[in-house]
């Protein structure tokens, strides 16, 4: 059974269609990124699938109850963080996870969690006088506080530093493969999707463009093979005698070329103009994106 | 609802609402109790600046009635700025810190959280009233004020209560305000275009048929001559409180919540 089984979800806010026609499912386990650009509908499907927006067509069910008015029996093995982090400014850290482990009637103590997000030394701050990073860090405490099977974050790692967002990568990745939370997140962070996500959603003007394994983004991600030489022209004819067809700057993009450099290399040299430079380039995760969306000259 | 109850007892002892409020009410009693004192000797508030010297005071007497009637009327007037300014931080606040979001996908219904939140603005209202009495008593009597009786004592502590229940019951549509608005803005513009719009009515007569003239009309704001609010005054109240409650509760159960 999946853990998030969505079909034909669509939200219309008068002319605008804000999320169209959009399933896919989540498998137990996962780390599912969706990736989409600022109005995209990233949110607006998060808070459909928390059953904070009602969708206009369409259903979606989570950990087997289908999300509806009163349905809340998947709530209590669900954590999320929707947009910015958000915390009584007036409660300490502590305080403020207190609230949340009482609404989620979770026995015990805040300590745990406090422990684990790094809290400790600011668990008795007030939530106004924390930084970005720490505020995130309290979001995702509440997030986390009852070791949740589905996890929803929105942008998880939103204001912290580097070495911040490498350790929420680490305990989100070992969420996953330890403990088989399911992650569902979005972020505008590709790079860190990659290194994240088992899987990645591709959405733009509400429309799910593309699903592809984590594997598959480094697959179909454009790949160039550049040369430079000593003298381009004669360069260049000897690699179009070859059955190269180099373009500008002589860049070559055939597959043979790019998977095999070294021989493009001893066609040079035998013509007596070695390359002075010979390097594959990969098209980075951002220009691939823009490519997809359609946004950019990528 | 218990865990909701906690969570919202928490919220309102960490903030400066129960602080600004019981002080508002404070300078509700100390101000009534400041009009008996220019009452009682209106020569000795001249000399001691405390009257101008054309000025004349009228409406109450300086007596124990005259006191405990004046403070009801207060809290008629005042009380539901200072009630309302409650109904609308407990709802309001969760738009402006944008914590909203937390409470709409947890364990606890949206609905208990609501009634949570009603009944803490109902507990601080029946704290606030009893403020105002045991305050308006103390300066009474540090006034020594005259016409004490225990019929008269009882009779006009039951109006004050009374009138800030009645008060305390209308702030409802305005939770309602406060959440459907998002934040503070829409519901205090709200709370003073009903401040507003209860003056005006009940100074033409229809008091009786505004719900928010009720308690005013109840407190005797209009006067001896006019008529205090039958049953269907009364009724208005509890259909307006019952409305806000039920729509508030609906609204967040039912509405798309996305901001």
């Amino acid at each position: 059974m999946p853990t998030i089984d969505a079909t034909g979800l669509t939200k219309r806010y008068g002319d605008v269609l804000a999320v169209n026609d959009v399933s896919f499912q989540v498998e137990p386990g996962e780390i599912y990124a969706l990736l989409g650009l600022n109005g995209a509908g990233k949110t607006t499907l998060i808070r459909m699938l928390l059953g904070m927006i009602a969708p206009t067509g369409g259903s979606v069910s989570v950990l087997g109850a289908a999300v509806s008015l009163g349905e809340r029996s998947a709530w209590a093995t669900t954590g999320y963080l929707v947009e910015a982090p958000a915390a009584y400014p007036e409660l300490t850290v502590r305080e403020n996870l207190e609230v949340v482990r009482r609404l989620r009637r979770l026995p015990g103590s805040a300590d745990e969690v406090i422990d684990r997000l790094a809290l400790t030394p600011y668990a008795d701050r007030r939530a106004r006088a924390l930084s970005m990073g720490n505020l995130q860090r309290l979001a995702l405490a509440k997030a986390l506080i009852h070791r949740p099977d589905l996890l929803v974050l929105d942008e998880p790692v939103n204001g912290l530093d580097p070495a911040g967002v490498v350790e929420i990568r680490t305990l989100l990745g070992g969420l996953a493969s330890e403990h088989g939370t399911t992650v569902f997140l979005s972020s505008h962070l590709l790079a860190e999707v990659a290194r994240l996500a088992t899987r990645v959603g591709i959405i733009h003007q509400g429309r799910l463009i593309q699903e592809l394994d984590a594997g598959g983004l480094d697959e179909r991600v454009r790949r160039r093979l550049t040369v430079a030489t000593g003298d381009d022209a004669k360069a260049r004819e000897v690699l179009e005698a070859g059955g190269y067809n180099p373009g500008p700057g002589l860049i070559l993009t055939e597959e043979r070329a790019i998977a095999r450099p070294d021989e493009v290399a001893t066609l040079l040299v035998h013509a007596d103009v070695p390359p002075i430079k010979l390097i594959v380039e990969e098209e980075d995760l951002e220009s691939y994106f823009l490519r997809m969306v359609g946004a950019g000259n990528a | 609802m218990r865990e909701a109850l906690w969570a919202e007892l928490l919220k309102v002892r960490r903030s400066r609402l129960p602080w600004l409020t019981a002080l508002a009410f404070t300078i509700v009693a100390v101000v009534c109790g400041l009009f008996m004192f220019i009452l009682q000797d209106p020569p000795r508030a001249r000399a001691l600046g405390l009257l101008g010297g054309k000025a004349q005071l009228s409406g109450a007497s300086a007596d124990w009635p005259g006191f405990l009637g004046l403070l009801a009327q207060a809290v008629g007037v005042g009380g539901f700025l200072v009630f309302g300014m409650t109904a609308i931080w407990l709802f309001g606040r969760e738009f402006s810190d944008h914590t909203a979001k937390d409470l709409l996908a947890l364990p606890t219904s949206r609905t208990a959280i609501v009634g949570a939140k009603f009944i803490i603005a109902a507990g601080w209202a029946l704290v606030l009233a009893v403020q105002v009495v045991m305050l308006g008593l103390l300066v009474g009597a540090l006034l020594g004020l005259p016409g004490w009786s225990a019929p008269t004592a009882l009779s006009g502590i039951g109006r004050i209560l009374v009138t800030a229940a009645l008060t305390a019951l209308l702030t409802a549509p305005l939770s309602l305000a406060a959440s459907v608005g998002r934040g503070y803005l829409a519901a205090v513009g709200a709370m003073f275009v009903v401040v507003f719009c209860a003056q005006v009515i009940a100074a033409l007569g229809f008091g009786a048929y505004f719900p928010w003239s009720v308690p005013g009309l109840y407190a005797g704001i209009a006067g001896p001559d006019q008529d205090p609010p039958g049953a269907p005054g009364f009724l208005l109240v509890l259909a307006t409180s019952t409305a806000g409650i039920l729509a508030t509760a609906i609204w967040w159960r039912r509405a798309d919540h996305n901001r």
